[in-house]
């Protein structure tokens, strides 16, 4: 009985949907054309949706489309430029370990009468 | 990726339908072509990399949420209308365009058949729009555009079990709409058009 019930409300359902696209075909000639005229301008649109450079030469569709890539580049570059800048401070500033460690007090390295010994041992010491 | 043809095909198939589900929604002939329009536009630019299996649920899902993105707007606007309604404009002295008039010639050539039709279908219309914009959003996906539940609640954006109950209680007032009228044994009775 709930079957049966269920199965013609269904029915009936589809009934309408049936007629409702029936009669979407009967549409003004005024609608016909500004909905061809959207298709063709969708259609467009499609074939330039690949295009990264626009007409005039400038990349605003491409930065708007990849929004995120261009994000993930930004950050990027600033981590290498970080990463770049610690490996030459390692190589080009001694450490505290260093100070520390040497025969001279850690004053002598500020002191730029040292600067021509400190100089030679360095090179003996890359040698 | 669909090709230029291919997506000009789906188009042309699903934009009268479209026009129509959008003008039920929002009962106006020219914001539905407005966001039947901005539709496709948003699909060739945004999802030309898809295939065309994809387009007709992501063609129904921008679609639904344009419609939303125009009943947003429009709550700003009506209140704003609301505010300066003494400053409200007259529209009645805007010229007919003869072309909104001329239809599309009906196959149907019986003058009594054409009334009886065109007098159904505007009860059955009018019964879709008095429909819960979320009710009316599952039945014409459901059953206008034969998706089955799991796609319809994808499109949605809810569960399959919202969509059930959508689709049910629609179901259900758009029968007792039509009863009321005297016309659900008279729609039954009519040969399936498809």
């Amino acid at each position: 009985m709930n079957n049966n019930l269920h199965e013609d409300l269904e029915a009936q359902a589809k009934q309408i949907a049936s007629l409702l696209d029936d009669h979407a075909q009967n549409l003004s000639m005024r609608q016909l054309k500004q909905l061809e005229d959207a298709r063709n301008n969708a259609v467009n649109a499609h074939a330039n949706a690949g295009v990264s450079v626009n007409r005039d030469g400038s990349l605003t569709g491409w930065i708007q489309d990849n929004r995120m890539a261009m994000v993930g580049m930004l950050l990027g570059g600033v981590l290498i430029a970080m990463l770049a800048m610690q490996a030459w401070n390692r190589n080009h500033e001694p450490s505290d370990a260093f100070l520390l460690g040497a025969d001279l007090p850690p004053e002598a390295f500020v002191d730029r009468g040292f600067e021509p010994w400190l100089n030679a041992k360095l090179d003996v010491k890359a040698q | 990726m669909a090709s230029s043809q291919e997506l000009s095909d789906f188009l042309r198939e699903v934009e009268r339908r479209a026009f129509k589900q959008t003008v039920y929604a929002v009962r106006d002939d020219h914001a539905a072509m407005d966001i039947v329009q901005d539709a496709m536009l948003k699909l060739a630019e945004r999802y030309a990399d898809k295939p065309v299996t994809e387009y007709p649920m992501l063609f129904q899902r921008i679609l639904q949420n344009t419609m939303r993105d125009f009943w947003r707007r429009q709550k700003v606007r009506n209140l704003w209308t609301t505010l300066l309604s003494s400053f409200g404009s007259n529209d009645e002295g805007e010229d007919r365009d003869p072309l909104d008039t001329i239809d599309v010639e009906d196959e149907s050539d019986n003058p009594a058949a054409k009334l009886e039709r065109s007098q159904t279908m505007k009860l059955i219309e009018k019964a879709i729009e008095k429909l819960p914009s979320r009710q009316r959003e599952a039945f014409v996906l459901r059953y206008w555009e034969e998706m089955d539940v799991a796609e319809t609640a994808l499109s949605m954006g809810c569960s399959q079990g919202s969509v059930k109950t959508h689709c049910s209680r629609a179901v259900h007032t758009l029968a007792e709409l039509l009863k009321k009228q005297g016309l659900s044994s008279k729609v039954l009775a009519k040969p399936t058009q498809i």
